[in-house]
């Protein structure tokens, strides 16, 4: 059967190459289809996968926070038992419940205020300092995040180790604003991070506990993952705890959006122009199968079934179709190759340092994959393409198409 | 006693513009025959040829081959008739032009899943028995009329048919060619002990056959 079948691929390279131009030009046609196709496509998903990369790179991408759900209007707070059931996800390093809450300096700078458990600076955060060290357990030493630490010293004078304020507004019971103030010690700035953290004072959790605010549970758990690939099961996980995750993984999701509209739109067009060459088939294949009436005539008298004619017509626009594709497979590759050697440093020279990064890496990314849907997207095409022609080829009444000149 | 090769009775050809091309044949032709048909033109030979070849159908009366009557409603029954039972010969352009002549004797195996080997083994020996056997690379544009119709012979007997029906295979040929093409049958029917039917217009080459069949409007006559 099968090598009946490579016999039928032989037939039809046979019959095909008795109409060279015709061929040529109906393969063109297909082509160029797939070409376009593996061009926008490779594009689209170069692009995507730049910006993935980008983000991967300039974010820490492992760092999930897990925030409490909004439920109608109120925000539950994470108890302690999520908290560790968040903790102990498949895929998570290291764990840090924490409480958020905001204060003000004398010089009305308003300051995000994280508490974190001492020991999670160093296993959760993983952070680095430009000056200074991390807060011990159970004291009033505070970390600053980079921007705060600069905006502070700045235009406050802050310096590690000089006692700062920090100013909490409550009401009391007759509705009267009350400041409580509370003394810290900076000790350390963070590098930066490029994240929420570099605005953020970090305090140990015990210590910001004490000064009352959230009760009964946490702000969020700080999660680590064991590596970028957990990133988005655990985060999977958190929302099936009834928590929301945050992190810069969903930069990632949301390239992933558009660029899946971007591709998809992209493909549509793309694939107008792959059907416009399944019509030349159709057409060279009905052409084909008129001019050889005779000849498939005679294949019936000696023994060709209906099937066996349309096998031998489906064949020979299933071999245009792979010719096409490959061919289209092949244009691709050459219309990426130029885009990367050339577009890149042209992206570059205009758009200038935000580009710089396009000289030295692929702007369209061909796959395997991306290759192989061409070329089955084409052959497919193409026999859909024969169906009409095929079934008219094996319908043909033998007298009439011997008796015919043709 | 065997039952003939070939037996018609009562057969009708009626087409639908109201043409009737047979009107009541009948004709007994027994194995390893050689007959040939004589006829005007129009008088319903090659229709019959077809019938008999499976490739038309009567509208009424029945065909019986080696006892056995052909049912024209059932394809799977006609297509293995065409390939087992009939070998098929045209007047003119009876090869596929992109196959050469050793492809062309072998394409009705092809049809009946024999293997590549044993095809191309039988072609060889057919195209030598036709005397073309330095030919077989050739493609049918290179070759004569007369080449093109010992190739076409060749593919019909390539099944091992043991009828062989031919519609006037010299119609296109001189006279001397025509007369090596009908010895080349006359032989072949003596060697292989195929039964042939054959129609022609003339009726020098008719005088090769065993027995003339002459037809007239759709009958047969004396
Ligand atoms: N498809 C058809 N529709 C209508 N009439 C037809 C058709 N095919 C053949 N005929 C008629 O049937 C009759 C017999 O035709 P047939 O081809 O069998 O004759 P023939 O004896 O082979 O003639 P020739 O020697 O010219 O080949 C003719 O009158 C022809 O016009
Ligand atoms: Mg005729």
């Amino acid at each position: 059967m099968t090598i009946r079948l490579l016999e039928f691929i032989e037939l039809a390279f046979r019959q095909l190459f008795r109409r060279k131009v015709r061929v040529i030009l109906t393969v063109a046609g297909i082509a160029i289809g797939v070409a376009a196709l593996v061009g926008t496509v490779s594009l689209g998903e170069g692009i995507r996968t730049q910006a993935v990369e980008a983000i991967r790179t300039q974010s820490d991408l492992t760092l999930i926070e897990a925030l409490p759900a909004v439920e109608g209007n109120t925000l539950q707070l994470v108890t302690a038992t999520k908290a560790s059931a968040a903790g102990s996800l498949p895929g998570i390093k290291a764990s840090a419940p924490l409480v958020r809450s905001t204060f003000a300096t004398r010089g009305q700078t308003y300051v995000q205020v994280v508490g974190l458990p001492a020991g999670s600076l160093d296993d959760v955060l993983i952070s680095r300092f430009q000056k200074g060290r991390g807060f011990t357990a159970g004291s009033n030493e505070v970390v600053l995040g980079a921007s705060l630490g600069q905006k502070l010293q700045r235009y406050e004078g802050a310096r590690i180790g000089d006692p700062l304020v920090l100013i909490r507004r409550t009401y009391d019971a007759a509705g009267r604003p009350v400041d409580n103030e509370t003394r810290v010690v900076p000790v350390g700035i963070m590098e930066e991070r490029g994240d929420d953290f570099d605005q953020i004072l970090l305090m140990d959790l015990s210590f910001a506990l004490s000064l009352g605010g959230d009760e009964g549970g946490y702000s969020g758990v700080l999660l680590r993952t064991t590596g970028p690939d957990q990133v988005f099961p655990v985060a999977g996980g958190i929302r099936a705890l009834g928590l929301s995750p945050r992190g810069s993984f969903e930069q990632i999701e949301a390239v992933n959006r558009m660029m899946d509209m971007v591709v998809i739109f992209l493909g549509i067009f793309a694939g107008l122009s792959l059907l416009v060459g399944g019509l030349m088939i159709a057409s060279t294949m009905i052409t084909s199968v008129y001019e050889r009436t005779r000849e498939i005539g005679i294949a019936m008298a000696v023994g060709a079934s209906e099937g066996d004619v349309m096998e031998m017509i489906l064949t020979e626009c299933a071999v245009l179709g792979c010719i096409g594709g490959i061919c289209g497979d092949l244009l691709g590759i050459l219309f990426a190759f130029i885009l990367n050697t050339l577009g890149g440093p042209f992206l570059a020279s205009r758009f200038g340092d935000a580009f710089a990064g396009l000289l030295d890496s692929e702007i369209a990314l061909v796959t395997w994959p991306l290759l192989a849907g061409g070329l089955a997207l084409a052959i497919g095409l193409s026999l859909v393409a024969g169906l009409y022609p095929a079934w008219k080829a094996s319908r043909l009444n033998p007298v009439e198409a011997i008796r015919s000149g043709r | 006693m065997s039952p003939p090769m070939v037996e018609t009775r009562q057969l009708t050809r009626l087409y639908p513009g109201g043409v009737e091309a047979l009107r009541g044949v009948d004709i007994t032709i027994g194995t390893g025959e050689f007959v040939a048909i004589v006829g005007r033109s129009g008088s319903g030979k090659s229709t019959l040829l077809n019938i008999l070849g499976g490739i038309d159908a009567p509208t009424g009366g029945f065909v019986s081959i080696r006892g056995k009557m052909l049912d024209y409603t059932n394809r799977k029954a006609l297509i293995a008739h065409r390939r087992t039972t009939v070998g098929f010969v045209f007047q003119q352009f009876n090869l596929i032009p992109s196959l050469t002549a050793r492809e062309n004797v072998e394409y009705p195996l092809l049809f009946s899943y024999r293997p590549a080997s044993e095809r191309r083994k039988k072609a060889e020996v057919l195209l030598a028995t036709v005397g073309l056997a330095g030919r077989a690379s050739h493609y049918p544009g290179q070759l004569s009329g007369g080449e093109q119709q010992r190739v076409a012979i060749a593919r019909a007997l390539v099944s091992d048919a043991p009828l062989i029906l031919a519609d006037e295979p010299t119609g296109n040929l001189d006279s001397a060619t025509s007369g090596e093409i009908f010895s080349l049958l006359r032989s072949l029917n003596k060697e292989k002990g195929v039964t042939l039917i054959v129609v022609t217009h003339e009726r020098e080459l008719a005088d090769y056959a065993d027995r003339t069949i002459g037809m007239k409007d759709g009958r047969v006559v004396a």
